[in-house]
């Protein structure tokens, strides 16, 4: 099924519901939440500990199924999609960035780029080159032979940031991706989102604790108890 | 992705734990094989000892109904004469036909003219006796001379001559020449005596017949018996023991056609120990095969399950990055694979390792109702280690399927949330 629209949004939440059982106790995680979401934009989701923040990062980027409600990504009704044919979609259109950078401890740092481009079933010389490229673009080239725990913190996190743009997403999602970072490498980081946002024309959408950081996006959505509180777009 | 790779990579990630299910693998495989090896050894040994140490050849013919009622009717179920040469003259020239031996056998007491005991005695002819003993040792064996003194000799040069069992000629305390009588029936029921010499003795390898078996010449049988040229069977000798079955059929239709109503048996149905050996042997293998397979199976699931657990969150990251459930499965059970695969092959060097040292040590022991030593000796039994690697890396690697299909299965938000 796909919209027929002319200003069709990259990804489209619908009434979102998220419901969590916790024992007898059912947790609204998500109440009714709405949201379009354009190609290029740089955009951070905040608010306090437990307002709802990775829940619906997590349904933005097509790894957990909402309660109720519609998503739309890439003007496809995702609730049409089997588990094998999402997890396609989601390898292809959609690039994580982790809180703990999740990236495999075995590998270098180059071969850790080129994972999701070998799922994809690239080519290993291909996967190589495009993983090069991308390593080049976070200024990690020279740790490419180097595995996860011969790199520091912020280093980590670029070569995720580069796993996460190799496949050439439309949508990279950053769930707390300075969460683990010292003051300087976070705005490192999110330098580094921005620039690539502004030179690729990916879309960001990461949160975040520390408001320090919102100074850089362009739109800010204030999640609160499960609801947009706020949606404000930067002048 | 380089599934392998990845494995490979995973095995090294907890060294210890992926050592030792290796090795639990490897003494697995190398047990299973080297008491594979054991046994074929010994079956190897067994079937030389029937075919050629006990002179039953590979085929023996009589005619049909002589194994039951031959002794109450000798003279129905006997060969005469000129059977034997018509049926000889048959087989000689078949393909795979080494010899042809007539035979005949029977019983009566030996005495040494102050006691008296009861014997079964088999007639053969020296020459056939020889041919039929060729083959017995191993080449190892008539290299180093260990066993040659089980070789069997009649004397084609005085048929009066006769081997006694060790155990005979101990009773009756008669050596190497020394003088005795026989008492046995001839063809028609009569009683009849013949003097002979100790040519030899020597040992039958069993208690039970060890202080009653003996050889002589055919043409000496056939004078106790009181027949000219006849014989009960015919033992027949082939160039290839894997021609056994095939050479039956063909021989059995030879002399249907020929006017021969003749029962065929093989080596293997004439003789009980070897099968008694065979199905204990074939038992106690596949009681030890399932206990260590069990084992095997239970370590690398037990170490495959630790792994997915302590990799829940790894497994998380990749589904979310675009790897599927059955890419996960494929994942871990490649692990599996490659860690059963190389456990298995630790297991073989360690196999060849063991199978050297236990035959340069000429370790020997009497086996249960042998008469004496004999060597242990372990063979490469091909077929069987094959056999046992196959069986262990598929169960092996299937034994990681369940804890990969269960991780597989993980909510992707619960996995990557796993602490």
């Amino acid at each position: 099924m796909t919209m027929q629209t002319n200003l069709q949004p990259l990804l489209r939440l619908r009434e979102i519901r998220r419901r969590f059982m916790l024992g007898e106790t059912t947790i609204e995680a998500l109440n009714s939440v709405s949201l379009d979401i354009h190609s290029g934009e740089f955009l951070a989701v905040w608010g306090p500990s437990g307002s709802g923040k990775s829940t619906m990062m997590n349904i933005i980027g097509l790894i957990d199924a909402p309660t109720s409600g519609e998503v739309w990504f890439d003007g496809q009704d995702t609730r049409s999609l089997k588990d094998d044919e999402l997890t396609d979609f989601r390898g292809h259109k959609i690039g994580f960035v982790f809180q703990g950078f999740n990236l495999v401890p075995v590998l270098t740092a180059l071969e850790n780029v080129m994972l999701p481009l070998q799922i994809q079933g690239v080519s290993e010389h291909k996967a190589r080159e495009r993983a090069m490229a991308a390593l080049i673009d976070v200024g990690l080239e020279r740790f490419k032979a180097s595995r996860p725990d011969k790199l520091s913190g912020g280093q980590r996190q670029r070569v995720a940031i580069a796993r996460a743009l190799a496949v050439e997403p439309k949508l990279v999602i950053a769930d707390e991706p300075t969460a683990n970072l010292d003051s300087e490498n976070s705005r490192m980081v999110v330098d580094l989102m921005r620039d690539m946002n502004r030179a690729r024309g990916v879309t960001f959408v990461f949160t975040t604790h520390d408001p320090r950081l919102l100074e850089h996006v362009d739109r800010k959505i204030l999640l609160r108890d499960g609801s947009i509180e706020s949606d404000e777009v930067a002048q | 992705m380089n599934i392998f790779k990845l494995a490979v990579r995973g095995l090294m990630r907890n060294r210890r734990r992926s050592m030792m299910t290796l090795l639990a693998i490897a003494l697995g495989f190398a047990a299973i094989s080297l008491f594979a090896g054991y046994t074929h050894n010994v079956y190897d040994g067994l079937e030389r000892q029937s075919i050629h140490g006990e002179l039953l050849g590979h085929l023996t013919l009589s005619k049909r109904g002589m194994s039951k009622e031959g002794k109450l009717n000798p003279e129905r179920y006997m060969l005469n004469a000129e059977e034997v040469a018509r049926i000889t003259g048959l087989l000689r020239n078949e393909a795979h036909v080494k010899l042809v031996a007539p035979r005949l056998s029977l019983s009566g007491l030996i005495s040494n003219g102050r006691a008296s005991t009861i014997f079964i005695a088999e007639g053969i002819s020296p020459e056939a006796m020889q041919g039929l003993q060729a083959g017995v040792l191993t080449e190892e064996e008539e290299r180093t001379g260990m066993y040659v003194d089980i070789i069997k000799k009649l004397d084609p040069l005085h048929s009066e001559n006769a081997l006694l069992s060790f155990g005979l000629a101990d009773m009756l305390h008669l050596k190497k020449g020394g003088q005795a009588s026989l008492l046995s029936n001839t063809l028609t029921g009569q009683a009849n005596a013949l003097d002979i010499t100790v040519g030899g003795t020597f040992d039958t390898g069993n208690a039970g017949s060890n202080d009653k078996f003996s050889f002589m010449s055919l043409s000496l049988a056939q004078t106790l018996y009181d027949t000219n040229g006849a014989a009960d069977r015919l033992t027949v000798l082939l160039d290839d023991v894997d021609q056994t079955g095939i050479m039956r059929e063909r021989l059995q239709q030879k002399l249907r056609g020929a006017g021969f109503d003749m029962e065929i048996k093989t080596w293997q149905e004439l003789s009980d120990f070897y099968n008694q050996v065979h199905n204990m042997f074939d038992m106690i293998f596949g009681f030890i095969f399932s206990i260590v397979l069990t084992v095997v199976v239970m370590s690398v699931a037990n170490s495959m399950g630790m792994t997915v657990v302590e990799r829940t969150r790894e497994i998380g990251t990749l589904r979310a990055i675009g790897l599927k459930r059955s890419g996960v499965v494929k994942l871990f059970t490649a692990e599996s694979l490659m860690l059963t695969l190389l456990g298995c092959l630790t297991g073989l060097l360690l196999t060849f390792g063991v199978r050297y040292g236990i035959n340069v040590a000429h370790i020997s022991y009497t086996p249960p109702n042998g008469a004496s030593a004999i060597p242990l000796l372990v063979d490469m039994d091909f077929w069987r280690t094959m056999f046992t690697l196959v069986l262990m890396v598929v169960v092996g690697t299937l034994a990681a399927y369940l804890p990969a299909r269960r991780a597989a299965k993980q909510a992707i938000i619960d996995a990557l949330g796993h602490v």
